[in-house]
């Protein structure tokens, strides 16, 4: 993916991430429309609608502040294949399945399938990962917390009143105990590792 | 995994392993997949909680962001309807804007000749007279929020806005009106989540708003915002002349 060109749409990306209010607002005026058509005809309804848009915008807002997303396809395409996957993921938990399916409405792009199936890849590890830090106890919890919002273990040591050594130690646990919870969770599978 | 194994991890991403010992893991990293997996899921949980715990609020921010213009964007169409209506009113302040243009205009010109460019250039907002456009609603609050924009108490003028707003939360004019006295008072979200939907919209404020917005970055000393901005401003805007030579200036 790393050799493909970016896309000049990369701006909404850019936009996103710099919490810029004016492509915010532009990528509604330029992309709702035709995902609000879409749910509309599909069992759903403007609030609906507007639900699925801003958890799809966060998510490529996290992708994008997280791991660089580099759009290599157009943003148009990519975003409603992503409000689209969401919205019938919605109904199927729901068990509406009467959708009409239609694969080929918008996009033979294979970049735009390929990068949309990474965020949405993204967004499940990003939601379990979610869960499983709840389950955490409160000490691992505090310490991961203090650990990633300061920048020096010594300092996180001093401010827990812990060794630094011990401080280290716990942390790679913390992580650990988090990474089997991960590997131990029924949707696992799902994931792509 | 044992706990060994984890701490090997941290080690290893925190560059604390000798050069040997790189070699190693890397070594069982090519040649164990439940190891090489192990760590691939350790690693990115512990980017997903370098960035979701340094970044707190930064993503709250981005969401009441997001939330402001989401609900802009779905209550637009309502809006819009609500505007046809008073239309007449638009087109008879279109001409007083024209005419106030023209004074700001003349003093702009005087302006050019100073070099620094600041928000405190561009502020001189032409006067308002909510009073002579209504005949219905709160005269008295009407009045006050007249005087009080117009002598430049922006913190009063907010105020008495905020209350017109409340009982006509729909109303573009106050809603213009109250985004400018917000990036007087530095509340620049709050006067942007208005302009912006406002800049996109269809009504006789739609390039003004853009010439705020623009006016808004100028004050929070974003240049390259301000620019892109401004070259949206299209040449029949009644702000187009003074958009271009502030354009000059910051290019």
């Amino acid at each position: 993916m790393s050799q493909k060109k970016t896309h000049d749409d990369q701006k909404y990306v850019d936009g996103l991430v710099a919490n810029n209010s004016f492509i915010i607002q532009a990528i509604y005026d330029k992309f709702a429309p035709k995902v609000v058509n879409y749910i509309k005809q599909n069992n759903g309804d403007e609030h609906g609608a507007q639900d699925i848009i801003q958890e799809t915008i966060i998510t490529i807002y996290n992708q994008g502040s997280q791991k660089k997303l580099q759009l290599t396809c157009p943003f148009d395409a990519y975003f409603f294949l992503l409000c689209k996957r969401k919205w019938l993921n919605h109904l199927k938990k729901n068990n509406k399945n009467q959708v009409t399916i239609n694969e080929e409405v918008l996009s033979k792009n294979d970049d735009a399938q390929e990068l949309s199936f990474e965020t949405s890849d993204f967004e499940n590890k990003q939601a379990l990962f979610n869960q499983m830090f709840q389950k955490l106890g409160t000490a691992c919890k505090e310490l991961l917390k203090a650990t990633f919002k300061t920048k020096s273990m010594e300092e996180v040591a001093k401010s827990l009143d812990i060794s630094y050594a011990y401080a280290r130690k716990k942390k790679s646990l913390c992580i650990g105990q988090l990474t089997k919870l991960v590997q131990e969770s029924s949707t696992f599978n799902q994931l792509n590792y | 995994m044992q706990e060994q194994d984890y701490i090997l991890f941290e080690d290893y991403l925190s560059g604390d392993l000798s050069s040997k010992d790189q070699i190693n893991f890397e070594t069982r990293l090519n040649s164990d997949p439940e190891f090489k997996k192990a760590f691939t899921i350790y690693k990115d949980f512990s980017d997903y909680l370098d960035h979701d715990i340094k970044n707190e609020n930064k993503t709250k921010d981005f969401k009441a962001n997001l939330d402001n213009i989401a609900f802009q964007y779905f209550n637009k169409e309502k809006e819009t309807q609500s505007n046809q209506t008073s239309t007449k009113n638009f087109s008879f302040l279109k001409y007083v804007i024209a005419a106030s243009v023209v004074i700001l205009m003349g003093f702009f010109a005087y302006n050019q000749l100073t070099t620094q460019v600041g928000y405190s250039d561009y502020n001189t907002h032409q006067t308002i007279d909510f009073s002579v456009r209504s005949t219905t609603g709160n005269v008295d609050l009407l009045i006050k929020t007249t005087k009080a924009f117009n002598s430049k108490q922006f913190d009063k003028a907010n105020l008495y806005l905020k209350q017109l707003l409340e009982e006509n939360p729909d109303n573009t004019e106050y809603n213009f009106y109250y985004a400018i006295t917000n990036i007087e008072l530095d509340n620049f979200t709050v006067a942007e989540t208005i302009l912006n939907p406002l800049s996109q919209g269809s009504s006789a404020y739609k390039n003004r708003a853009k010439w705020y917005l623009a006016l808004s970055k100028l004050k929070q000393d974003n240049t390259q915002e301000c620019v892109t901005i401004l070259k949206t401003i299209p040449e029949d805007a009644d702000d187009y002349s003074q958009a271009q030579r502030l354009l000059k200036k910051l290019e």
